[in-house]
């Protein structure tokens, strides 16, 4: 059964427009890169569910790390611990984490699956670097639980009074040869402009995008991925970049 | 039970064309529902409309996926035999781009399904479909020329883009179709503020049309040939309001990509509700 009825545990603002849910009881075995359908209210206005990526999960507890984008994610901001939540999934395929040297490059709200994945790699022992970068200092969320992970985690933004810059840019101060495989999420413009570097090694790039049906039915979420179209909830959400064809 | 065309089905409620697939996948819903419109094919492969293919509007979604499927060969040889393990009420969905392709379609499926449901009004295609179901004179015609070719159910699918349902539905009853499903989505488009842009041009379904196919299903009435009645429903309430409005069966659409499983619960609303009072118009 794909269908759960679970409970916010708790909900707390990471910056004045992001904010995390934690949930549970809920019985899953998630993988990084997996989401959750979220019903958002009862009503049908919003339609359609609201597509979150897990972006942690341990003893039936699950956190989720949503920006306020539209209705439905505001709706989901104004939800408080003890109510109850219906939720579908894990869906998405199920990425098998390999122990290669890695770099993670997270951009915005992206880094919210990519945290998930970080914790699953360092538990497993593989060695790799967290490269975050985000608009502004107060966008830069779970900046202790990274670090904490990943201590030579490298932050960035591009406005502030520090060095600025984005993920991106920093990639090109690094010495990219000693990495194996690379995962992303984050805005489109950054995973085209990633693709552009022509990297050596692979990136897995964490799509995010407007779903229907979120669970393979609809096909409503076509992606170009080497000449065909796959479905982002079904095939995906993570897909090699080489591969995606970006349509604007 | 109910019964349409001489044929027994074991509700009245149907999974619509295009939103579940094939219904391959959440099987229990498959084995449950009173019969499946398959999704539209059509005599070759295609793959779809490029992205962006879903918008979401107030209470609606506007699609454009375009006949996504593997063409008629693929569907029946690798398909079909999998669908009817399931559910064997299978209509399938067809959808041809000239009079030729609906005949060659409906003579390569054969008689190994329940019926056949010609789909003259997907809004997401340059040739065909919602263009031919604006011309009676052409439903007429693809009717005519289908009926040689099938002694099964022919169920013409409608919707009522720029045209009067009913004198495209008579067209079809006339011309030889034993029922009429509908309706199809309607048009729809949306534009982004931002960029002046157009974002999608297509198909709108949802609670937000259920009022105007409530009218076309019950502006059928008349006609006296079983009605599938379909658009925006969410709940066996909404069902029981396509079958008061003259429909002898219903079909889920947008509402499963809500919750996959909402056919199973919309079969048990409705059931308790037509218990009460109404009963389903035979045919």
């Amino acid at each position: 059964m794909i269908k759960h009825k679970t409970f916010i545990l708790k909900k707390e603002w990471l910056s004045p427009d992001i904010f995390s849910i934690e949930c549970g009881p809920l019985k899953i075995k998630p993988t990084p890169g997996q989401f959750l359908q979220i019903q958002v209210n009862d009503s049908f206005d919003p339609l359609l569910n609201r597509p979150i990526s897990i972006a942690d999960y341990e003893n039936n507890h699950l956190l989720m790390i949503i920006k306020v984008v539209g209705k439905g994610t505001k709706i989901l901001s104004e939800k408080e611990s003890g109510e109850e939540l219906t939720v579908f999934g894990p869906f998405g395929s199920r990425l098998k984490l390999k122990n290669k040297k890695s770099i993670i490059i997270a951009g915005g709200i992206g880094v919210a699956p990519l945290y998930f994945l970080a914790k699953k790699l360092k538990k497993q022992g593989t060695v790799f670097t967290f490269v975050y970068g985000a608009k502004k200092p107060e966008d830069l969320i779970l900046k202790k639980e990274i670090k904490n992970i990943s201590p030579g985690t490298v932050f960035i933004t591009e406005y502030g009074d520090k060095k600025t810059g984005t993920a991106v840019s920093v990639l090109n101060e690094l010495d990219l040869q000693e990495y194996e495989i690379g995962y992303a999420c984050g805005p489109k413009a950054m995973l085209k402009e990633l693709k552009g570097m022509d990297l050596k090694f692979p990136i897995y790039a964490f799509c995010e995008d407007f779903l229907g049906c979120g669970c393979g039915l609809c096909l409503g979420c076509a992606i170009k991925y080497y000449g065909t179209y796959k479905r982002i909830c079904e095939d995906g959400p993570v897909f090699e970049l080489k591969g995606i064809e970006f349509n604007d | 039970m109910i019964e349409l065309f001489d044929l027994k089905f074991k509700n009245p409620v149907f999974l619509a064309s295009g939103v579940f697939g094939f219904g391959l996948k959440y099987k229990s819903v498959t084995r449950t529902v009173g019969g499946i419109f398959t999704k539209g094919i059509t005599l070759l492969p295609r793959m779809g409309n490029p992205p962006p293919r879903i918008y979401e509007t107030a209470s609606g979604v506007i699609n454009s996926v375009g006949l996504e499927n593997p063409g008629v060969e693929e569907f029946k040889k690798y398909i079909l035999p999998r669908i009817k393990k399931i559910n064997n009420r299978v209509f399938v969905n067809v959808a041809g781009f000239n009079i030729e392709e609906y005949e060659k379609i409906v003579e390569e499926i054969g008689d190994v399904v329940t019926g056949f449901e010609l789909n003259v009004s997907c809004p997401n295609v340059k040739e065909g479909g919602a263009l031919f179901g604006q011309n009676p004179e052409m439903v007429e015609r693809i009717v005519k020329k289908v009926r040689k070719k099938t002694k099964l159910p022919i169920i013409v699918k409608l919707t009522a883009n720029f045209c009067d349902p009913l004198i495209v539905a008579k067209a079809g009853i006339d011309a030889g179709a034993d029922g009429i499903s509908l309706i199809n989505t309607i048009y729809g488009m949306a534009f982004d503020t931002n960029t002046k842009k157009l974002i999608i041009k297509g198909g709108l379904s949802g609670p937000a049309i259920k009022p105007f196919a409530l009218y076309c299903v019950n502006r059928l009435k008349e006609l006296k040939v079983p009605i599938i009645g379909m658009g925006g429903i969410m709940s066996g309430k909404d069902a029981y309001e396509f079958i008061l409005a003259g429909a002898s069966a219903v079909a889920i659409g947008t509402a499963v990509l809500r919750d996959p499983y909402a056919p199973i619960r919309i079969i048990k609303e409705l059931n308790a509700l037509l218990k009460k009072g109404v009963k389903c118009q035979k045919s």
